[in-house]
């Protein structure tokens, strides 16, 4: 983001509020995916899916305007691989496919990486 | 101006508070859904809201549905709406516009694009305090507006805007829609223009109300005649409808104007003293506009609305030539 939001007056809450709410929307993630994973209902791991969806997408669409651009990318690329899932996979077959629950894994690590710098920086 | 923002992520509503303290000049009120937006809106006692600002995906009411809903209150029928949109929500914008909204801004926000899509905001609203023009379509066209508004006198080249007939926008939501299309969605799209002849004889022989009527009248047939196709319409004025498609859609503009008028013909309308107005449309051409951005698209909307209107004068010249032939015969 060239233009940042957080170049405003008094953001400095609103990003520790984004960061308060990330450590509680990342394990709500994690969770959703591993019980997508763990199901052996279609439409249970779909909707777990769905749910996880969801929450990426409020990361995707307030990160960048915090300074988190790399956050905010990693959310939406996970968001969009699962409407593209949800388009095109064979749901009832396939509902939650290893790569994505790897993807999905990779992001909430890079929450903890994020949440642990930004306490150091503020520490 | 005095603004609502609804969206049920309480980060977006507190960036959006921190932007417009900082930016100044507007009174924000917040609401995390549809439903509290609403409530929110039956309740208020002070003024009218200005302008809201509307999340699309939101859960039990969707941004597209709270559209449709604030549109269809008196109050707020002619208020801007600004959709707030993710990347990933691009295939709602046709509905989006569809419903009603004004513009929409993408999130991740950016401080430049977020005031410049404010400022157009602000210029419309200033524009539509001074000169509040709205239609309905004619079924309920004397329930919904007031006697001042309907028979508030309207400019021949003025664009009007109509309401409660599917897929008809307002003039300036289609402009923002058109500039809003993708790369690849302008490789399938086009625009084209129905001018109604004579609007000029019918814009000077009929009373406000009765001109409203028959634009809110023509603005249906026309919509009637391209469902099941998609596009999106709005009254431009001088009697002109643009259409814009993106489905890759290409009309034969002749058979539908035969149908359309096939469509005035079967409505019948009439003026107030029980006079049948005989309407006619004629259409320009096809423009596409593929490989169009910026100031080009606008003037491809200009381009289409400008053949449909030579087409009306070169058809009632023809008309005259005709008549003039039979009466030498």
């Amino acid at each position: 983001m060239n233009d940042p939001m957080s170049e405003l007056p008094g953001l400095a809450n609103v990003r520790k509020r984004f960061l308060v709410l990330l450590e509680e929307r990342y394990s709500s993630i994690a969770e959703h995916a591993l019980t997508a994973w763990d199901s052996e209902d279609s439409a249970e791991a779909v909707n777990e899916l769905g749910e996880a969806r969801d929450i990426l997408h409020k990361i995707a669409g307030t990160a960048g305007s915090l300074g988190f651009t790399a956050l905010g990318d990693k959310a939406r690329a996970c968001e969009l691989e699962i409407i593209e899932h949800f388009e095109t996979a064979d749901l009832d077959a396939a509902p939650c496919p290893a790569p994505l629950v790897m993807n999905l894994d990779g992001f909430v690590e890079q929450c903890k990486t994020l949440i642990a710098a930004q306490s150091t920086a503020t520490a | 101006m005095k603004i609502l923002a609804v969206d049920d992520d309480p980060i977006i509503l507190e960036l959006l508070s921190q932007f417009m303290e900082s930016v100044g000049g507007h009174e924000l009120t917040t609401a995390e859904s549809g439903f509290e937006a609403l409530a929110l809106l039956e309740a208020n006692t002070g003024p009218d809201f200005d302008c809201f600002l509307f999340d699309i995906q939101m859960p039990q009411m969707d941004g597209v549905e709270l559209t449709r809903k604030v549109k269809a209150m008196k109050r707020y029928a002619d208020s801007p709406v600004m959709m707030l949109t993710a990347m990933s929500e691009k295939r709602y914008i046709d509905s989006v516009f569809a419903a009603g909204a004004t513009d929409y801004v993408t999130k991740p926000f950016e401080v430049s694009e977020l005031q410049a899509r404010l400022k157009l905001l602000e210029t419309h609203v200033s524009k539509r305090v001074v000169n509040t023009k709205k239609i309905f379509a004619t079924e309920t066209l004397s329930s919904f507006a007031s006697d001042e508004q309907i028979n508030k006198p309207v400019q021949l080249h003025e664009p009007l805007s109509i309401y409660d007939v599917e897929n008809v926008i307002d003039h300036v939501a289609l402009e923002n829609y058109v500039a809003q299309l993708s790369r690849g969605a302008l490789f399938g799209s086009s625009v084209f223009a129905f001018s109604i002849r004579k609007i000029d004889e019918f814009h000077a022989n009929l009373s406000p109300f009765e001109f409203k009527s028959l634009i809110a009248d023509a603005a249906e047939i026309i919509s009637d005649t391209l469902q099941g196709f998609q596009f999106l319409m709005a009254y431009a004025g001088n009697g002109t409808f643009l259409c814009v498609t993106d489905s890759g859609w290409q009309p034969d503009l002749d058979k539908l104007k035969d149908i359309v008028n096939l469509g005035f013909l079967r409505t019948e309308i009439y003026d107030n003293s029980g006079n049948r107005l005989r309407a006619r449309v004629v259409v320009g051409k096809t423009v596409r506009l593929v490989w169009k951005s910026g100031n080009a698209l606008m003037e491809a909307l200009a381009d289409a609305h400008t053949s449909a209107e030579q087409a009306s004068i070169q058809a009632e010249r023809e008309h005259g030539s005709i008549w003039l032939t039979e009466q030498r015969a």
